[in-house]
């Protein structure tokens, strides 16, 4: 995997903005998991952290940018991605993935599988809202953005329920 | 009135790379590679890209550093005087911190 590939995760307004720099800095070595890691988090946190969003749309107007390019900015942080009912949708299947994953994890519990009973109850919420992500927040997105943002996020939550049920 | 440094706090697990930023360039202009390694040698920490470019963005809002024109594609940034307030301002409290924690060691 490579930076260019890693940097089409985030928005297109920060990737206008910061993009070439980014991709600059980072060099064309192979990325080490936790560079990876790190940059698909940058990624996770610019698509929800509107503070990231109106900054990129801020400082890409006051980089003396062009009108269209501003323009194209502020198009590109502002538009709607989804309506009120995508993000029912998504409300929705938060919902049901997080009562799915907790019964899961009581009957296993029940069943003797402890570990796995506690990891499915601990990683409920963030797993349910991680699997809600492409019905609302990245709808539109392409699919392999989807992928490895929703994908990455629940390995790596996986990977942090098993070691928290370890310590 | 809000204090200038109580913000530096309010940007949460970005208040640490931010201010490690701000001390990077404190001594002159660096673009993100350059602060990465003056970052590492200063404090021993390597700032992730998606960490180091989080806070850039951030900073960058609140007008506390700002960027020059790009030296190739390579993007410097320097401190504005807000920062350098910020900056004086996070310093003196820390070493306010420092002073308090090295004579209750002393004590104890």
């Amino acid at each position: 995997m490579t930076v260019q590939q890693l940097v089409r995760l985030y928005p297109r307004a920060w990737q206008t903005r910061y993009g070439e720099e980014f991709v600059e800095m980072v060099g064309t070595d192979r990325l080490r998991v936790q560079q990876v890691v790190d940059i698909v988090s940058g990624a996770i946190d610019a698509w929800l952290s509107s503070d990231v969003r109106r900054a990129t749309v801020a400082t890409g107007a006051r980089e003396g940018g062009t009108v269209m390019n501003v323009h194209s900015l502020v198009c590109a942080s502002s538009k709607v991605r989804y309506t009120t009912r995508d993000g029912l949708i998504g409300a929705a299947a938060m919902v049901l993935a997080t009562f799915v994953l907790v019964t899961i994890g009581i009957a296993a519990r029940r069943n003797g599988f402890l570990i796995a009973g506690d990891m499915l109850k601990s990683l409920a919420f963030p797993a349910s809202m991680t699997l809600s992500m492409p019905f609302w927040i990245m709808k539109g997105q392409p699919w392999k953005a989807q992928a490895v943002i929703v994908g990455g996020t629940t390995v790596l939550l996986l990977v942090i329920g098993y070691i928290s049920t370890l310590i | 009135m809000k204090k200038l440094h109580d913000s530096l706090s309010d940007l949460g697990r970005f208040s640490e790379p931010a201010l490690l930023i701000l001390i990077s360039l404190a001594d002159g202009p660096k673009h993100g590679y350059a602060m990465t390694r003056d970052i590492e040698v200063v404090s021993g920490q390597k700032l992730g890209p998606g960490t180091l470019y989080g806070a850039i963005t951030r900073l960058e809002a609140l007008k506390w550093i700002e960027p020059l024109p790009a030296d190739d594609r390579r993007r410097p940034y320097r401190l504005t005087g807000a920062g350098q307030r910020v900056l004086r301002a996070r310093l003196a409290s820390l070493q306010a911190m420092t002073r308090v924690g090295r004579s209750r060691l002393a004590e104890g």
